[in-house]
């Protein structure tokens, strides 16, 4: 998969690949230490976090419809509850 | 707000579907994702934490560009936690600001099957808002029924990315990680391919279907 920024294509690849086996060989298997890709995921940070900048994505989320659901209910919207199961 | 909820039932252990989980992009069933990028990644306590970014195109109809615009490219953040003590992956994706009059919140469970162990269930709810433009009743069901449709090619690409693992794990390649992109390319090179054979097909069909035309004219 690639990166948000072009740039950081290669670096996320390596990254992605040792996180990987990390986490099949390492993780899943008991061993919670996160040092192996630690040099790597550095690097990949730094390049991805530049091209955020550059592309001016910010991490700020917008309020979930949890919190504007009382909102709604008081507007009277009928389709506030409905459920779909398939 | 509409709600959307569905349940699915992996058979592979759950190891093998979280290992695919965070492989699952890319697969030919959701070109839709077109990047992500971890941004916080750490280890607390034994659980897995990750935020990510996820990048991704909607489609919608014609009609619907004068409310939303037409089809660009929307950011997501996916937060995540894997307990392997649990045995539970919980993924919430929130939208970002980027998309400002729709926001799609799902939540992915993943955990094994309560009656059988080597299988995992996999329980999946999203909440579709559209705020501040007319029609936002209708432009829900619409999202909603993507979703829908968008869950359904979710859990065949989640079923490719196993395929992809469990061949590897037969030993295909030593380096996993290089066994991986070699198939993707691979897969990625016979999708082109097959591409390419149905455009030419199309294109000698289309040649042929106007030599015909002009041979009907001169007769």
């Amino acid at each position: 998969m690639n990166s948000i920024g072009e740039e950081c294509n290669e670096l996320k690849k390596q990254y992605d690949a040792c996180f990987n086996s990390w986490f099949s060989e390492r993780f899943l298997k008991g061993h919670t230490d996160e040092s192996a890709c630690a040099p790597i995921f550095r690097v990949y940070q730094d390049c991805v976090k530049r091209a955020m900048r550059e592309q001016k994505i910010e991490l700020r989320e917008i309020d979930t419809e949890y919190t504007t659901n009382s909102e709604y209910e008081k507007t009277g919207s009928s389709s506030g509850k409905q459920q779909s199961k398939s | 707000m509409k709600i959307w909820t569905s349940e699915h039932i992996f058979n592979h252990p759950w190891e093998t579907v979280t290992q695919a989980a965070w492989r699952k992009y890319p697969n030919p069933m959701t070109p839709s994702i077109i990047g992500t990028d971890v941004v916080e990644r750490q280890v607390i306590d034994g659980v897995l934490h990750t935020h990510r970014l996820v990048q991704s195109k909607w489609y919608f109809p014609k009609w619907t560009h004068a409310l939303i615009g037409t089809a660009k490219s929307c950011f997501a953040s996916e937060r995540s936690t894997v307990d392997p003590k649990t045995r539970q992956m919980v993924l919430k994706t929130n939208n970002l600001t980027f998309c400002r009059n729709i926001s799609v919140d799902e939540v992915l469970y993943y955990e094994p099957h309560p009656a059988d162990a080597s299988k995992t269930l996999l329980k999946q709810e999203a909440t579709v808002t559209v705020h501040g433009v007319p029609l936002s009743h209708y432009m829900e069901d619409l999202l909603t029924s993507t979703i829908s449709s968008n869950a359904g090619k979710g859990r065949q690409g989640l079923e490719w990315v196993i395929g992809l693992i469990n061949t590897e794990v037969k030993g295909i390649a030593e380096s996993a990680a290089r066994g991986t992109d070699e198939l993707i390319c691979t897969t990625r090179r016979s999708i082109d391919e097959v591409t390419e054979s149905a455009r030419k097909g199309m294109d000698e069909i289309s040649v042929q279907a106007s030599k015909a035309a002009k041979a009907m004219h001169i007769t």
